[in-house]
């Protein structure tokens, strides 16, 4: 008897002939999350199989795979050969751990894919739950809604598990292309990069920063923010941009109600430049419509016409709330709610344009020669790969 | 660098480092063993109790070894109320430290807590005091200097008026901020914080004073350590590495106030030259030594404070322990210092490292600043 963790993938399954390709990105996904845990991951006819995790790191081994994207579900599995006795001898060791000696219903699920074993799958429910509720007299079958799941799969080992944990879902990661994600340090930014990650994209982040508006922890805090979001997305590539110069020629040159749009599209223009030098072809930000000023619908058209790249903003229609939930989820929020001022809320007027006009903005960004300090931002620039341990 | 943030904490002294390691790497016996070399342990930890308590015209045995200020802050009134019967009602002012002020905070579902008003130097309001006292007042905890402003208490004053309004009730006096800095004498107290990273000892090291004959209840409970007052294991190099930097203090007492109000004074007058600049807080030669606190209107603190940071320049916009805080600055509130002026306060706080020529360069650093950031205001 040997333990394994089964691992399931769902949409790989409708692609071609570059499916492989999507496997194998599953396969390098996995063995990234599962390092140091001398696991043998093979992959056999739509399932991985995961070997060799020692018997106390299952339930770590099973979190880390949760973060994997393109993982359906995980369940830790008993193999042994497809021999009748064994199979029943694994499922009642199976059984004794979760229901002990205590009154429980169950039910027998199987599945045969090796038509060469002798017993079809209604056979295997029948025999099994018999031989179950011999050795368990407190046991009693319930088919609607059991306690216990009892699972066999007949394949090239039989297979005997419980517990089924439900994976992050998404596409691996790296089968996609690259994106820029604009992370400011707040709830948002962290969850755009997540979801547009977990659909297979690998992440540049560009952040921007004021100093001495701005304090070196929120600089440490966007950097543990990235992090959190590699534990699911891989190393991120992230790019830090001083900010200062450009923000306070915005306060003194132009409009004061247009700043922060100006500001956005100013980000936006230095978020691609720095995109394009990583081989991205998008940009992600965490923008949900209406949510303040400069997520209007108006001003978030004055933003992307700021530059040419797709600008990908996956929380458009999202609540705060919703947000809110998956940054728990993922575990970004208590780093967000860190109470470090971002440059963005720096200068934000008393009364900001909530509907800017494209060729008022593009007027009002001439009043000031932008181009040699966006190059004195980019020339220093700090980037660090995060999660690249 | 120019570290302007000594009340934050304090640069340790070579002297006490050395003790410190001393009792890490030699003598490092646990001076409640049986053997020699423990015991050789135990003389030294007890000379330096001796040595504290004379510091505070006290004596040994009225002496608890605590972790810090905090610490000593918490056993005092927890430790104090545990040894009495009933409730009844606890006073202390609006701008203490939060190992104070949240500690009564809690315990207002079972006490009547009651806080007394400062003057707008930061000074505890006697009047006021007089009024909150009554017959049924148990404990009283206010502190020695004002850690934002620096401004000076009268305790004795105030331990007077406690005993004659309420002749029940405990005196606790948090001396974190003006042990040392400003003359103390423990007989108008029942119990005095003391912490020794403010007076450059090492961090993680304090003391409570426990008057002779209050009924005390001590702190933490296990091995019976300092009269079963404050139980664990005796921390030899935090104690003896407070009692070099002590030694050290004492032995130039003089001459370090004198430096300290040098700087002081002449960072006031430089600053107080440049325009909207105010000081919050008593006049400069008034106050404690070390601690000064000025308002630069049209400048938010916190961008100051960087941008001095960038020039190695260290200072605080609020106590470091309130700094964790988001919103208001409760101790600027309490005094009436709010808005603008709020805003934008700085407090420098000094210690025997600091010189003249120190100041008159982070003057002039921030002179320079100034005109800069004041052409950015949040509009």
């Amino acid at each position: 008897m040997e333990q394994v963790l089964l691992v399931r993938y769902g949409e790989i399954h409708l692609k071609g002939l570059n499916r492989p390709f999507f496997e194998r990105k599953l396969i390098d996904g996995i063995n990234n999350v599962l390092r140091g845990f001398h696991a043998r991951v093979r992959r056999d006819q739509g399932r991985i199989y995961v070997y060799g995790i020692a018997e106390d790191r299952i339930d770590d081994a099973c979190d880390a795979l949760t973060r994997v994207f393109g993982v359906h579900s995980i369940s830790p599995a008993m193999a042994v050969e497809k021999d009748w006795d064994a199979i029943v001898a694994a499922a009642a060791q199976l059984t004794e751990q979760a229901a002990g000696g205590r009154a429980a219903t169950f039910k027998v699920f199987s599945r045969r894919s090796d038509k060469g074993f002798p017993m079809n799958s209604e056979t295997i429910n029948r025999e099994l739950g018999h031989a179950l509720l011999e050795r368990f007299p407190n046991l009693s079958v319930d088919v609607h809604t059991p306690e216990l799941k009892v699972c066999v799969e007949i394949r090239e080992q039989a297979f005997i598990y419980a517990a089924e944990i439900m994976g992050a879902g998404g596409m691996p990661t790296g089968t996609a292309g690259r994106a820029a994600l604009l992370i400011s340090g707040g709830i948002d930014s962290p969850v755009a990069g997540y979801l547009m990650a977990k659909r297979g994209l690998t992440l540049s982040a560009v952040h921007f920063y004021s100093y001495p508006y701005t304090s070196e922890r929120a600089r440490d805090k966007v950097v543990e923010l990235t992090r959190l979001v590699s534990r699911y997305a891989g190393p991120v590539r992230l790019h830090l941009v001083p900010f200062t110069e450009i923000q306070l020629a915005i306060y003194e040159k132009c409009p004061p109600k247009e700043t922060t749009v100006l500001m956005r599209r100013l980000m936006m223009r230095i978020a691609e430049l720095l995109a394009k030098q990583d081989g991205a072809l998008a940009l992600i930000t965490g923008e949900a419509l209406g949510q303040v000023a400069s997520q209007t619908l108006e001003s978030l058209c004055v933003t992307d016409d700021a530059v040419s790249m797709p600008v990908f903003r996956p929380l458009i229609g999202f609540d705060k709330e919703d947000i809110v939930t998956i940054a728990k989820r993922i575990g970004t929020f208590e780093t967000s709610i860190l109470p470090y001022e971002d440059c963005c809320t720096v200068f934000v007027p008393q009364h900001p344009v909530t509907k800017p006009e494209v060729a008022k903005l593009r007027e009002s960004e001439t009043m000031v020669d932008f181009a040699p300090m966006i190059a004195a931002a980019l020339e220093k620039t700090e980037t660090l790969e995060v999660g690249a341990d | 660098m120019i570290y302007l943030d000594n009340s934050a904490t304090t640069r340790t002294l070579p002297a006490a480092a050395e003790a410190a390691q001393k009792y890490m790497c030699e003598s490092f016996f646990n001076p409640a063993a049986a053997y020699s070399p423990a015991v050789e342990s135990e003389r030294a930890v007890n000379g330096a109790r001796a040595r504290l308590a004379e510091a505070m015209h006290g004596s040994a045995e009225e002496i608890v070894f605590t972790s810090g200020g905090t610490e000593s802050n918490n056993m005092a009134i927890h430790g104090a109320l545990g040894a009495m019967r009933g409730r009844g009602q606890l006073i202390t002012s609006a701008v203490e430290h939060p190992s104070v002020y949240e500690v009564m905070r809690g315990l207002a579902s079972e006490y009547n807590v009651r806080e007394a008003g400062v003057d707008k130097e930061g000074r505890l309001d006697l009047t006021s005091l007089a009024e909150q006292l009554t017959p049924d007042t148990r404990f009283v905890s206010i502190m020695q200097v004002n850690n934002e402003t620096g401004a000076i208490n009268d305790i004795p004053a105030i331990y007077k008026l406690v005993k004659q309004e309420a002749p029940g009730a405990l005196v606790h006096v948090d001396g974190v901020q003006g042990f040392l800095k400003v003359p103390f004498d423990a007989r108008s107290c029942d119990f005095y914080t003391i912490s020794g990273h403010k007076f450059h000892g090492p961090k993680g090291v304090g003391a409570l004073y426990v008057k002779k004959g209050t009924r005390f209840l001590g702190g933490q409970i296990g091995g019976g350590q300092e009269r079963n007052l404050r139980s664990g294991t005796t921390n030899t190099p935090g104690i003896m590495g407070m009692d070099a930097a002590l030694q050290y203090y004492l032995a130039n007492q003089g001459t370090i106030w004198q430096n300290m109000r040098a700087c002081k004074m002449r960072l006031a007058e430089n600053l107080l030259t440049l325009p909207d600049v105010l000081i919050n807080g008593p006049a400069p030669e008034n106050g404690a030594p070390h601690i000064l606190n000025m308002s630069f209107l049209g400048v938010r603190g916190e961008v100051l404070l960087h941008a001095l940071e960038e020039k190695k320049i260290y200072v605080s916009t609020g106590s470091a322990c309130s700094a964790h805080k988001k919103g208001k600055n409760r101790i600027l509130n309490a005094m009436g210092v709010t808005g603008d002026r709020q805003e934008g306060a700085i407090r420098f706080s000094f210690s025997l490292f600091n010189t003249p020529a120190e100041m008159d360069e982070a003057a002039a650093a921030i002179a320079g600043l100034l005109g800069l950031l004041r052409r950015f205001r949040r509009r």
